[in-house]
């Protein structure tokens, strides 16, 4: 039996699908089964961060009103035969689904995937009720800004109300420069709060943007940092123990001479 | 809660309800029925007084204002007369004032007590009748509301309303005091808006009309 992730947030724009699609993309890299279901319905995006929007046929409520076998409505992965997109309809709203369907087709998932990643839309009604329904485990994806960090906690404590205890964190696009001038929270402060554990830190990078535009998850690009946090995600997913990635950055020239001439 | 011809006041002895002697009795139930339909859950489990100056009113009167009361979780404490009317405080002047009791020694030292073995987080609201000790932070977005003391053995980042029916004497206390709001009976006030670094534990209680907050150790 595989397991199914849900990769929520409550706040909006925080990066639930750039984190679903690198995950799963990372995880398929490693030999592992895995299928991605976009749950966010009406405003899909997952397949559009795939790169696989063009070979959409049938979607998940095409699924779960029995207009298609789930078969059918897979779509393999360009870069991986084995990894698959259930996308979302994107014509239809969050009533068109809910969780009772959504956990039969999970444990069906299950049977098929070692790894089903849900990505879940942002808010917390129905929409957020279905994508947790199915969900054995969850994964919560803040950014460092007081407001995502709110919403964070109200969705752990929701997910707690529904039984998925012991969430994981992710810690979204942090600017270590900002967060070294002391512009930004760290991600001790945000611990702070939250009190879970933490599965990894995304640094802030272009290379996200340029990806996503591109279809190609930066998790496949080896020059990429946040590529990076991603690799020793889905490595700790896996169950190995990884150190985080250093996120120092070395001081400028001018630093390291006014550390010579003793200034600071 | 106040409107033409009904007053809610809190007082010394606990929440007063004024009628309008004026006015019919039926009318009078409805504007109570309004407000109390309007004040939302914000005086649940509150015991109220009531005052219809010299009135007296029929058995099926008062029990239709016990029943619309009880609706609203109020509890019915009794009619009173006029000789049972708070006399309105004289003003001391404020070098006078006797120094503020503290809460044992006040009569709500025994009360019921609710334990709270985890963290609050955002969205979770705590209405309680009694005392609330909290073993875990209560994070913004989070809410107590008691009747008597809130104690959080972590950090309050959240709102807390101790003494809601009235009891000012009733303390907020937190191992880190940090709240977004802070209201103990009728008092409001706020976080500074610089941050602050923790100080150690500490109280917060109503003295000479104002809250202040000590230090515990």
């Amino acid at each position: 039996m595989g397991e199914v992730i849900v990769v929520t947030s409550g706040k909006g724009g925080v990066g639930k699908t750039t984190t679903s699609a690198n995950l799963g993309t990372g995880l398929a890299a490693l030999g592992q089964k895995v299928v991605l279901v976009d749950t966010d319905i009406g405003l899909r995006n997952l397949d559009v961060v795939m790169g696989l929007e063009n070979r959409i046929v049938y979607d998940l409520i095409d699924v779960t009103s029995g207009n298609c076998k789930l078969k059918q409505s897979l779509i393999k992965d360009k870069r991986f035969a084995n990894l698959y997109l259930l996308p979302a309809a994107q014509t239809k709203d969050k009533s068109a689904i809910d969780p009772e369907q959504m956990l039969k087709l999970c444990q069906e998932l299950k049977k098929e995937f070692d790894y089903t990643i849900i990505d879940c839309p942002a808010g917390i009604e129905q929409g957020f009720r279905n994508a947790i329904a199915g969900a054995d485990c969850a994964i919560v994806v803040t950014t460092p800004e007081v407001s995502a960090v709110r919403d964070a906690d109200r969705i752990i404590g929701l997910l707690e109300a529904a039984e998925l205890y012991n969430p994981k964190l992710i810690i979204n696009r942090i600017k270590p420069v900002m967060v070294k001038r002391g512009d930004m929270m760290d991600i001790s402060d945000i611990l702070d709060i939250l009190a879970i554990d933490l599965l990894g830190v995304v640094p802030d990078d272009e290379s996200i943007v340029i990806s996503t535009n591109k279809g190609e998850p930066a998790v496949m690009n080896k020059a990429s940092k946040a590529g990076e946090a991603y690799r020793r995600m889905t490595d700790r997913i896996r169950g190995e123990e990884v150190p985080l990635m250093n996120l120092d950055i070395p001081d400028s020239f001018f630093e390291k001479f006014k550390k010579l001439i003793g200034m600071r | 809660m106040q409107t033409k011809h009904v007053v809610l006041k809190g007082t010394r002895e606990g929440l007063v309800l004024y009628l309008d002697p004026h006015l019919e009795f039926n009318i009078l139930l409805d504007e109570i029925e309004n407000n109390l339909t309007k004040a939302n859950q914000f005086l649940q489990g509150a015991a109220v007084h009531c005052y219809w100056v010299e009135k007296e009113c029929s058995e099926k009167q008062s029990e239709s204002l016990i029943g619309i009361l009880e609706r609203h979780g109020l509890e019915f404490s009794g009619w009173l007369t006029a000789a049972d009317l708070p006399v309105p405080e004289k003003k001391i002047p404020e070098s006078t004032m006797p120094e503020a009791k503290r809460f044992w020694e006040e009569g709500i030292a025994e009360a019921k007590c609710l334990f709270v073995e985890k963290t609050l987080r955002s969205g979770k609201s705590i209405n309680f009748n009694g005392h609330v000790l909290v073993i875990g932070d209560v994070n913004p977005g989070a809410e107590i509301i008691a009747t008597g003391n809130i104690i959080v053995l972590g950090v309050l980042r959240g709102v807390a309303h101790a003494g809601v029916a009235g009891e000012r004497n009733a303390v907020v206390t937190a191992y880190h005091l940090n709240p977004t709001q802070l209201r103990i009976a009728d008092h409001v006030t706020r976080a500074p808006d610089e941050e602050v670094a923790w100080r150690g534990p500490e109280i917060a209680r109503i003295s000479n009309g104002k809250i202040i907050v000590e230090s515990l150790v």
